[in-house]
């Protein structure tokens, strides 16, 4: 159900990876424009190639868009939840702190307010969402 | 009623006829990414049984250089249009 009238709650799925699908570039843009309907952006969950969206070691081109602190951004600002695949991470060298730990890695290249979830939180988002929307390669 | 998005282009994908047989009566299609691609004629033709339920997004029509050249029964719709979309149908189903 809306929070209020005609606002929804909406979870973004985001299945791109950055820098080389639109899909990063489009699922921001429509985040900005759902927040200036007076929607929410509670949740984007990161799958597939979109968990590097989550590398805190990005460091584009300064001239070029900042994909990674456009989420944190939002985190800040919003509120919304970055939640990261966790098994798609692993596979694709995205740790947070604790999971460097326990596979003995040398560095962890996630952090808040990025956070490693389970897949069960994606299918929770789609049920306690509004609307979901996935943004695809 | 569902809202379909679609990011390929006819052109390089036969993924419409999938998302054809697909939609319902009401559905709606948006065409996104490089989907929009199939807004132009003669590409559009595939899609004209969609007639009054066919979007394409401006801003990828015109980073693509096709502003302007989409088919004149595709209604293009901005970023806030296509939120309106989601907001206005019940699901969204990306094809890709």
């Amino acid at each position: 159900m809306a929070s209020e009238q005609g606002k929804l709650r909406y979870a973004l799925v985001v299945l791109g990876g950055p820098y080389s699908q639109a899909a990063t570039h489009s699922a921001l843009r429509f985040g900005e424009a759902l927040i200036a309907q007076g929607h929410r952006l509670e949740t984007v969950f990161f799958y597939h190639d979109g968990v590097y969206n989550a590398s805190r070691l990005a460091a584009p081109p300064q001239d070029e868009p900042h994909l990674v602190d456009a989420w944190v951004r939002l985190a800040n600002d919003q509120g919304t939840e970055l939640l990261v695949c966790v098994a798609a991470a692993l596979r694709r060298g995205l740790l947070d702190e604790r999971e460097a730990q326990r596979h003995g890695k040398p560095a962890f290249s996630v952090e808040p307010p990025f956070v490693l979830a389970g897949i069960g939180q994606l299918v929770e988002a789609g049920i306690t969402h509004d609307r979901l929307v996935t943004f695809a390669p | 009623m569902l809202l379909h998005l679609l990011n390929r282009s006819p052109a390089s994908s036969r993924l419409i006829q999938d998302v054809l047989r697909a939609m319902g009566p009401e559905d709606r299609l948006l065409l996104i990414e490089s989907g929009v691609y199939g807004a132009v004629p003669p590409q559009s033709a595939g899609f004209e049984t969609l007639k009054g339920r066919c979007y394409a997004l401006q801003e990828d029509l015109t980073s693509r250089g096709l502003a302007e050249r989409q088919a004149d029964w595709i209604i293009p719709v901005d970023m806030a249009g296509f939120v309106a979309l989601t907001a206005e149908t019940q699901r969204t189903v990306s094809w890709y």
